[in-house]
């Protein structure tokens, strides 16, 4: 198997699990990682080489492909610098809050002729994607439905929230993407409802901690997203498809299989915490999917493209919940 | 205390069952006298039904018969109502009590008028599992309300006749459900967004009507709510409700005929939901004739109204308007004189 050398640009929390992840890929070197606070003596012991600056990794000729993990400000310009220096590269969501900038940023991508897969993790999951093949394979019929409930355990601080672009682009932009994946459809128009009813400070921030997002699709079919930023028993993350043969839904995934039986009544754990827990299996996957598409030379399964339409349809709910009306969806 | 007695009129597939299920379940209530222009009096003897008449003035002239059980067409419900309620009959309505606005106000005025309690057969208000999530909710015991889900799927689509006098899947389906929005949160509907389509049955859309919808509820105090409804799952009765807030979330999950899970070489098989509305909701058709009948008898109010059906009513027309004109419509559009 050929040999890729790889660098991870950002050593926050998701940075730091793709690494820990890589470090364990076979036919994977993770050379270097770069970030502005990075603990060099956290990677030195494994042999990782830590660097402040993220263009001197980009500048590393020794390195096929880079993992950008930076904050979302910084994604667009560093997945263009390492496109330049002819690296593939794997870009967190969102690769920019504005679709100009990504459309330029695909550009640039496209003329250096390297792969760019999108960290859509949740489309790896097992799970959503045996609902993918239940669609695919003709197991529900036509496609009528597709609905979605994603709840976080608790809310982002209200300074996270002001720079985060705001729920749709931040939160439901996964499930946004999930819609398109499950469907195989665009999404053509979108109308949201929205309302702070967990925390008044994300809506003193200018933002929503709760909303409903309805979306007609180009199949003809409707899907809904139903979001909060805090479920008390944990990360509530649930889909069903819905068609013309019948339904499937992907139920919560809990740490542990039990019931247990009391007075008060029966009981099951809580969900797994947070997406850390939940989608770990698909962090992994999605990296290994965007190395082995380096090393084959193969379009990754989730492109440039698919990055930046989530991008419009949460642009198209934030209109609609700001003008209080249904949306059409600019197209790529 | 005394039996109530009580008459039926209509003795269509509902009335049929709403009058067994007095003969059967319901103890305090003696039922006389049924009238249907098809009558069947085979069947009215099998239950003991002392009159069968074609003649619906059998019944209201009746002077025995304090309550009255209206399960005749939608289109003759307000009709009946004011024909009963000038009797001096306490009625039992089948839902729809029609269509519009006007004629339910109409039918709240003639009950006032005529003394009587009138009670609509919003019947999920007391299947026990609803009324259960109702009340954890009224109690707080999911805390503050931050949403509901509906959902509400029927086993098969209806034949085209049914549909072309439906009223409409807004007015005739979904209007269970955004009366169980308003149930389950104890609170008005303010704002409603409708996406409608026809994916089941084109000949559905021929006629005018839609057969799939999402319906998106904002709820006095902020609460969102979503309803989804299809005419045909091919798997059963899909009936679910969550009430999701500040302190969790209640799920009430489809009814099976059976409790067996088969693992078997395919996967893990439960039974298909219920198949239909009658056997899903058996015990909620017993249970609101028995709090009817309650009613009459000591005289306490009715626990659903012709009021809640004249806000479910509103509320399907404004889901009716969001789907037309593709835009959210606020309830009180009206009344502020606003529109388009």
């Amino acid at each position: 198997m050929k040999q890729i050398t790889v660098g991870v640009i950002g050593t926050g929390r998701i940075g730091t699990i793709h690494a820990g992840n890589l470090a364990h890929m076979p036919g994977v070197q993770l050379k270097a990682v770069a970030d502005p606070l990075v603990v060099p003596s956290e990677w030195e012991d494994r042999g990782v080489e830590a660097l402040l600056d993220p263009h001197a990794l980009i500048a590393d000729s020794d390195i096929d492909a880079v993992l950008v993990c930076s904050p979302t400000p910084t994604h667009a310009e560093l997945t263009m610098a390492a496109a330049e220096t002819g690296k593939h590269v794997f870009c967190e969501k969102p690769i920019d809050l504005e679709p100009k900038r990504i459309r330029q940023t695909l550009e640039v991508v496209e003329r250096s002729g390297v792969q760019l897969q999108v960290g859509f993790n949740r489309r790896f999951d097992p799970t959503f994607a045996r609902l993918r093949r239940a669609v695919v394979d003709g197991e529900v019929g036509d496609l009528h439905m597709v609905k979605i409930v994603a709840r976080d355990p608790a809310p982002p601080p209200a300074e996270y929230v002001r720079d985060s672009g705001g729920m749709f682009l931040d939160m439901t932009i996964h499930d946004f993407d999930m819609v398109r994946f499950l469907s195989g459809s665009e999404v053509l128009e979108v109308h949201a409802f929205g309302a702070v009813l967990v925390d008044p400070a994300i809506g003193e921030a200018g933002d929503v901690d709760t909303a409903v997002v309805t979306m007609k699709l180009a199949n003809g079919g409707l899907a809904v997203i139903e979001n909060s930023r805090r479920a008390v028993f944990g990360y509530d993350q649930r889909i069903e498809v819905f068609g013309s043969r019948g339904g499937i839904e992907a139920m919560n995934e809990y740490p542990y299989q039990v019931r247990q039986r009391t007075a008060r009544g029966e009981r099951k754990a809580n969900p797994l915490y947070f997406f850390l827990q939940r989608y770990q299996r698909s962090f992994v996957a999605e990296v290994e999917t965007f190395v082995d598409s380096v090393r084959q030379g193969r379009t990754p399964p989730v492109t440039g493209r698919d990055g930046l339409i989530p991008v419009l349809i949460g642009l198209a709910a934030t209109e609609s919940m700001r003008s209080h009306r249904p949306v059409r969806v600019e197209s790529p | 205390m005394s039996t109530v007695t009580v008459g039926v009129v209509g003795a269509g597939r509902i009335g049929r069952m709403h009058a067994s299920n007095l003969v059967h379940h319901v103890p305090e209530a003696r039922l006389k006298a049924v009238s249907s222009p098809h009558i069947d009096e085979g069947w009215t003897r099998g239950l003991g039904i002392p009159v069968a008449t074609q003649d619906n003035e059998a019944v209201f002239r009746d002077p025995e018969i304090a309550a009255v059980i209206i399960a005749a067409p939608s289109g003759r419900h307000v009709e009946l109502i004011r024909r009963a309620a000038e009797a001096g009959k306490h009625i039992w309505c089948e839902k729809p009590v029609a269509f519009d606005p006007q004629s339910i106000t109409s039918a709240i005025e003639a009950a006032r008028a005529g003394g009587v309690q009138l009670q609509v057969g919003f019947n999920r208000r007391f299947d026990p599992s609803i009324r259960r999530l109702a009340e954890a909710v009224r109690q707080g015991e999911v805390g503050e309300l931050n949403g509901l889900r509906i959902i509400n799927r029927d086993p098969k689509a209806p034949p085209i006749d049914f549909v072309k006098r439906s009223g409409g899947m807004f007015f005739d389906f979904t209007i269970h459900d955004l009366d169980t929005a308003r149930h389950l949160s104890g609170r008005d509907i303010e704002e409603v967004y409708a996406a409608g389509a026809v994916l089941v049955d084109p000949a559905i859309g021929a006629a005018g009507d839609i057969d799939t919808a999402i319906v998106t509820l904002r709820l006095q105090g902020g609460a969102l709510c979503v309803i989804d409804n299809s005419r045909q799952t091919g798997y059963g009765y899909d009936q679910r409700f969550e009430a999701f807030g500040s302190k969790g979330n209640l799920v009430v999950d489809n009814l099976r005929p059976t409790t067996v899970e088969a693992f078997l070489d395919g996967g893990v098989f439960e039974d298909t939901p219920l198949p239909s509305f009658i056997e899903r909701y058996q015990d909620a058709f017993i249970e609101e004739l028995r709090a009817f009948i309650g009613c009459v008898r000591d005289g306490s109010p009715v626990a659903v109204t012709a009021e809640d059906a004249l806000a479910a009513v509103r509320a399907a027309g404004a889901a009716r308007t969001s789907m037309l004109e593709n835009r959210p419509v606020r309830l009180d559009e009206e009344t502020r004189g606003g529109g388009r």
